[in-house]
């Protein structure tokens, strides 16, 4: 026969007490989620691009930040890197921001822009593939259209024709790439576009240089040699190390990053209040009943398991509805961003997450148990 | 369960219980192992220094096992002190305190919690998880001695015999004051303590209530010999103690019968009514 669960018993016993704790925890453990998951999906979207551009190898300026704010070298560079062994081809990408104008409501907001030669393999979306989406792109003033693009860009119809830059421009195709927390939209044009778009700029700069490596090589190596043989104003990156690049950036240059970890630290903390307040009212509730166990033989030991496992339990009691309802928020913000901001649940997550409400629970168990050990079993006799 | 005497102890009978002519003489102690409490000299004090407060001077005391003793007195006097010093509740500084045969002055914190474990005790307020049903608050003194598989037996065999039967899955706000006190009797008995330390258990009850109580304690008590000291200032239960000590101002008064107790006391005190002579 098993013990009496005397913490599980304390704690059904009082239900609007138990309610109010699990919202607590599960609030808690919901607004964790909610930060851990923007700043998932904020690391993810920023760095999406990258899963797409069919390169192993990018170069960039130092002084770029990421691939919104990018700092222009010398196109020279890419004719440079083209000489090295191993390197198949190399690719000129040019980016910036086109104000895009909304032909409905004739409202103009910023699209991020790709400028790509027509007959370079920059993208890997399979709607860029067919010989159509190159024609497409050759033609003048003509550019194709992120359908992940926010709705406030409006329509997104072929042969659509609308104002961007104060230049006529026409929908000759779309595709499908999202444009993360940097952009709300984004475009694909050719370098003659780009370069009468964004007049006066020339395409003696290039903002990325994308390099191709045949098959077989290994791109830590030729990215190493590379870097050697290039000046200084360039820095290569295999597209790992883009993505951790600009990933750094974001999580710890911009206050993003921080606003998140903050976010975590705050609900950490809140969570830990509500549930310490929880057990220490149920602690100084039952205080002559813990000193009157430890009058009867009980030791430290066993209140000390009692108070943590009700904050165990609660911890757990609280998770479940908050990972619940942080799911429900996670696929209604998808939906509310047209699937732009891909919040996801991980298992590495869900479980960090449960470490966490258990520690929280845990810390608050630890802090208010001392209440419990401190009773004296003399004050039981008044 | 019942605590080792100590080894040297010899068996030479002696009188059960103390001499009611010569209260506070030691000098016809009997054996130790014949007691089930032996104080001898002990003095106690709370606070240090200047804020130090003796309560109690100089107190020699035996009880003898199976003797129910009524311990009374003025509000104030030491007697919660007494008997939470007699429970290994708090330390014993001067003196000796033996219960059981263990010496309690300056035993260590764990070995006190030991002893304690065969110690029943029964308070003013019941002190029963709300939570629990008064079996399972019963089950939780069994689970202490480690006994899983009896428990339930056990706590149902001592909750009928208080006359709980049908009560026993009801949780203590479903229970009368006099039921849950029983339920605390239960739990105190159930693992048949060799001693009984109960503080003014019926205060908190009706006269009738305080009766069956007080009647069921010494029924069981009796049936188990079970050393009982209950502190209380309830005069209509008297009759249920083989012996009744008055402290006074930390001091042993008198140590009597009931009835000599009652004679001396009502002699002393004819100007005063009943109701008032112990409360004082
Ligand atoms: N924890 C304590 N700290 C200091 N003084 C105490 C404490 N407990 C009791 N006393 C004092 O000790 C004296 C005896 O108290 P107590 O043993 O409770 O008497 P009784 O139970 O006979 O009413 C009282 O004067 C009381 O104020
Ligand atoms: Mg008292």
């Amino acid at each position: 026969m098993r013990r009496v669960p005397l913490a599980w018993l304390n704690l059904l016993h009082e239900k609007t007490r138990l309610l109010i704790a699990i919202t607590g925890v599960a609030f808690a453990a919901l607004l964790i989620f909610m930060n851990l998951g923007f700043r998932g999906a904020l690391i993810q979207t920023t760095t999406m691009v990258y899963g797409q551009l069919n390169a192993e190898i990018i170069l960039m300026s130092p002084r770029t930040l990421q691939i919104s704010a990018t700092t222009p070298f010398p196109r020279e560079r890419l004719y440079q890197a083209a000489g090295i062994e191993g390197v198949e081809r190399v690719m000129p990408l040019y980016v910036s921001y086109l104000l895009w104008r909304n032909p409905e409501t004739r409202i103009s907001r910023a699209m991020f822009t790709y400028g790509v030669n027509p007959q370079d393999p920059i993208f890997l979306m399979p709607e860029l593939q067919s010989p159509e989406a190159t024609k497409q792109l050759e033609r003048p003033n003509t550019v194709l259209i992120d359908i992940r693009s926010r709705p406030e860009f409006g329509p997104q119809t072929i042969g659509l024709e609308t104002e961007a830059g104060r230049r006529r421009v026409e929908i000759g195709g779309q595709y499908s790439l999202g444009g993360g927390f940097a952009a709300d939209g984004t475009l694909i044009m050719s370098d003659q576009n780009f370069r009468r778009f964004f007049s006066p700029r020339t395409l003696e700069t290039v903002d990325l240089g994308l390099i191709k490596l045949a098959s077989g090589t290994d791109a830590q190596r030729i990215a190493q040699a590379m870097q050697a043989r290039l000046p200084a104003d360039i820095l290569v990156l295999t597209k790992e190390e883009a993505i951790a690049h600009d990933r750094t950036y974001w999580l710890q240059t911009t206050s993003i990053g921080f606003i998140f970890g903050m976010g975590v630290v705050v609900s950490f903390v809140v969570g830990t209040m509500i549930v310490y307040q929880i057990l220490f009212t149920d602690i100084r509730q039952h205080l002559p009943e813990y000193a009157t166990l430890k009058a009867m033989g009980y030791r430290n030991p066993y209140l000390f398991r009692l108070v943590l496992q009700e904050a165990f339990l609660l911890a757990l009691m609280g998770y479940v509805p908050g990972l619940i309802i942080a799911l429900g928020l996670y696929q209604l913000t998808v939906k509310a961003t047209a699937g732009s901001l891909p919040v996801s649940m991980s298992w590495e997550r869900a479980v960090f997450v449960l470490s966490l409400t258990v520690t929280m629970c845990g810390v608050s168990g630890l802090i208010s148990v001392r209440k419990a050990i401190a009773a004296d079993p003399a004050d039981v006799f008044r | 369960m019942y605590l080792e005497g100590e080894g040297d102890a010899m068996t030479k009978p002696g009188n059960r219980f103390f001499a009611p002519e010569n209260p506070l003489s030691n000098s016809l102690a009997p054996i130790k192992d014949e007691l089930a409490v032996q104080i001898q000299h002990l003095n106690f004090a709370f606070g240090k220094g200047d804020l130090c407060k003796q309560v109690l001077f100089d107190i020699s005391l035996n009880l003898p096992k199976g003797q129910i003793v009524i311990l009374t007195g003025p509000s104030g006097s030491g007697k919660t002190t007494l008997i939470s010093l007699i429970g290994a509740l708090r330390t014993v500084r001067e003196g000796s305190l033996r219960v059981m045969g263990q010496e309690l002055a300056d035993m260590r914190n764990a070995d006190r919690v030991r002893v304690r474990q065969s110690i029943g005790f029964i308070f003013q307020s019941h002190n029963l998880f709300e939570s629990l049903t008064a079996r399972q608050n019963v089950e939780m003194a069994v689970e202490l001695l480690g006994r899983f598989k009896s428990k339930r037996d056990q706590a149902e065999v001592i909750l009928t015999q208080l006359g709980l039967a049908d009560r026993m899955d009801h949780k203590p706000q479903a229970l009368s004051g006099g039921q849950k006190q029983r339920v605390a009797i239960a739990r105190a008995l159930v693992n048949h303590p060799p001693l009984i330390l109960a503080d003014e258990p019926t205060a908190a009850l009706d006269k009738q209530t305080s009766r069956e109580v007080v009647t069921l304690m010494q029924t069981l008590t009796r049936e188990q010999n079970c050393t009982v000291l209950m502190v209380t200032h309830d005069n209509r239960i008297l009759d249920v103690a083989d012996r009744i000590i008055n402290l006074v101002d930390g001091q042993l008064e008198s140590d009597t019968n009931p009835d000599a107790f009652i004679n001396s006391h009502t002699y002393k005190n004819s100007k005063h009514d009943d109701a008032k002579m112990f409360i004082m």
